[in-house]
């Protein structure tokens, strides 16, 4: 296993608030990475300290092997950053501004010219190279954006809150592009988000809240522990399969037409059903969502 | 590495054509007050330039001018940099390998170059304002003077402009210190009204500030070429502010330009100290 990223005791504080409190994780190269949390929780503090943009209190940042704090100019080099707000000129052309970008890196102008051509070719947006960038629609931004972290063709690619305020369907596209950087390119992958369905494509999932890791794991790890997979039984009998249940020893609770029976996997509904044959017109057998999980883990609905 | 930082400011810049037309603004009222008021009203203090009294006072504001347009395009240039910043797209820019000091010349560099571009513009109108009006442009020589004046000119209001940069946080607060600057530019440069008119506190202010010496330099080239400086009555020289007065002693030419050297090395030492200290705090 070859950890790219090992986060240590990282601390943050600004004033009297903690906004990271004592944080130890690490990222495996190659992987998806999705760091879940509300809004407010550390996730942002804790990006921009390991992209060298803010200092860190206390702690240990290993990225590639170089220590942050020390080599901070060799892990710039490393890596490309997705910022929450755009970053780019809207004056200049998309390809002026991936030229420009792509120029401080002390890279010769040849393989500027190259990795300007080739990020406009990952991203699809080579048929926007003249187009500035501030005409651009919202997808068409943040496909830009994502150009410009990859101008350096970097190792790690962070992206905070990659898909915020876009509509569905270029939220699907932008991540189909993600998916295709780390299948492809063998890119590690370092995201933030707050959307669930987000986090379930992750290889791994750190969900973070107050500053602390609530709960780590691989999304189905966290549903499996955080999570109960139901029953939803519609009865023709209500209080026939009510009796039934009481008798059987299940918890459950009434909804105005359904009965809800948590279960700790699905395959358990099949002797409760055996049971209550004759007396439901249907029922239904879901597994748990990242959803309930992260309910389960944080205590809280995701704070929009 | 810093070069291709130059160009992308020098871009961001021109391409915003209200921002370029906005740092004109200040040149733009002293001339448009020129034509609409002040013209007939000093048109006497040319009388010594006998028939060149017209180009003589023309060359007079347009050396007001050009001086001018050196401090307020420098400060519109380096409206770049507090954008940058409000904007946060300066992150971009900390998240890759370039180091502070080459980001921070790079827009140094950059508001130079725009500084001397727009200033040589300004210069351009303004030989082409003085021929229209029957006068003559400058002669070789003292084209050649003016184009090393004008890199002496904005080189001290940049320096002068990065100091007040380094105070200012938001775009906000640097879009109207550079208001009240472009408006009273004319006053300090004693382009509006001749400096004799004001009184002797004000004057003393027009001394102290670093481009009223380019002022200076900029009528003693442009007017001679109208009439000889030795054929103006002393009087006249100081209430147009040819040249300064120092108590007794009236400054030199070398004078003016060892003010504009030092006030640039000052302002920029001092923005120095500044931008190192704040980096230190953050």
């Amino acid at each position: 296993m070859n950890k790219i990223i090992e986060v240590s005791g990282l601390t943050k504080n600004y004033g009297p608030i903690q906004a990271v409190k004592n944080i130890d994780f690490y990222v495996e190269a190659g992987k998806l990475f999705a760091f879940l949390g509300p809004n407010g929780a550390g996730k942002s503090t804790t990006i921009n300290i390991i992209c060298t943009l803010l200092q860190k209190d206390a702690g240990g940042v290993v990225v590639d092997g170089f220590e942050l704090g020390k080599d901070d100019q060799k892990i710039r080099e490393r890596i490309g950053i997705v910022f929450q707000e755009s970053v780019l000129d809207q004056y200049l052309t998309v390809e002026e501004n991936l030229f420009t970008r792509g120029s401080i890196y002390g890279l010769s102008r040849h393989t500027v010219e190259e990795n300007t051509a080739k990020a406009m070719k990952v991203t699809n947006i080579a048929d926007l190279a003249k187009r500035r960038y501030g005409t651009l629609s919202g997808g068409q931004r943040r496909r830009t954006d994502i150009a410009r972290a990859l101008i350096n063709r970097p190792k790690i690619l962070f992206l905070d809150e990659p898909t915020t305020g876009l509509d569905p369907q270029t939220r699907k596209s932008v991540w189909d592009m993600i998916e295709e950087l780390r299948r492809d390119e063998g890119m590690t992958i370092f995201l933030t988000t707050h959307y669930m369905e987000e986090a379930e494509k992750a290889d791994f999932v750190i969900v973070i809240d107050d500053g602390v890791i609530a709960a780590k794991g691989t999304p189905a790890e966290l549903k499996d522990k955080y999570s109960n997979d139901s029953l939803r039984i519609k009865p023709t009998d209500r209080d026939a399969a009510i009796r039934i249940l009481k008798e059987a020893g299940a918890a459950f609770t009434e909804t105005a037409d359904l009965i809800v029976v948590p279960i700790r996997a699905t395959i358990d509904a099949l002797p409760l059903l055996g049971r209550l044959e004759g007396l439901i017109a249907g029922f239904q057998v879901l597994n748990g969502t990242m959803d309930d999980a992260f309910i389960g883990i944080t205590g809280k609905e995701i704070r929009e | 590495m810093i070069l291709q930082l130059v160009r992308r400011n020098l871009r961001v810049y021109f391409r915003d054509r209200a921002s370029v037309f906005f740092s004109m603004l200040g040149v733009i009222i002293i001339i448009g007050l020129y034509l609409l008021f002040l013209g007939n009203q000093i048109a006497g203090a040319g009388e010594a330039a006998g028939e060149n009294a017209r180009f003589m006072m023309d060359s007079w504001i347009m050396g007001g001018v050009v001086a001018a347009a050196s401090i307020t395009t420098a400060m519109g240039a380096f409206g770049t940099m507090v954008d940058d910043t409000q904007k946060k797209i300066i992150r971009d820019f900390e998240v890759s390998p370039v180091r502070r000091w080459q980001l921070v010349l790079a827009y140094v560099l950059s508001s130079v170059c725009i500084g001397i571009l727009m200033s040589f513009f300004t210069f351009g109108l303004a030989e082409a304002y003085i021929l229209i009006n029957g006068g003559m442009l400058v002669s070789l020589f003292a084209f050649v003077e003016v184009i090393g004046l004008t890199v002496l000119s904005v080189c001290s209001s940049c320096a002068f402009v990065f100091f007040l940069t380094c105070f200012m946080r938001t775009s906000n607060a640097f879009s109207t210190a550079s208001t009240i600057l472009g408006t009273i530019v004319g006053f300090l440069t004693g382009a509006y009204i001749p400096m004799g008119v004001l009184p002797e506190a004000v004057q003393t202010v027009i001394r102290i500030f670093p481009v009223s010496h380019a002022a200076v330099l900029y009528r003693r080239i442009m007017i001679d070429e109208a009439v000889a400086l030795e054929l103006l009555p002393a009087d006249i020289r100081q209430f147009l502010g040819i040249e300064f007065l120092f108590g007794d002693f009236v400054m030199p030419a070398w004078g003016h330009v060892l003010i504009l050297v030092g006030t640039a090395v000052v302002f920029y030492a001092l923005s120095i100290v500044v931008v190192a200290r704040r980096k230190h705090q953050s």
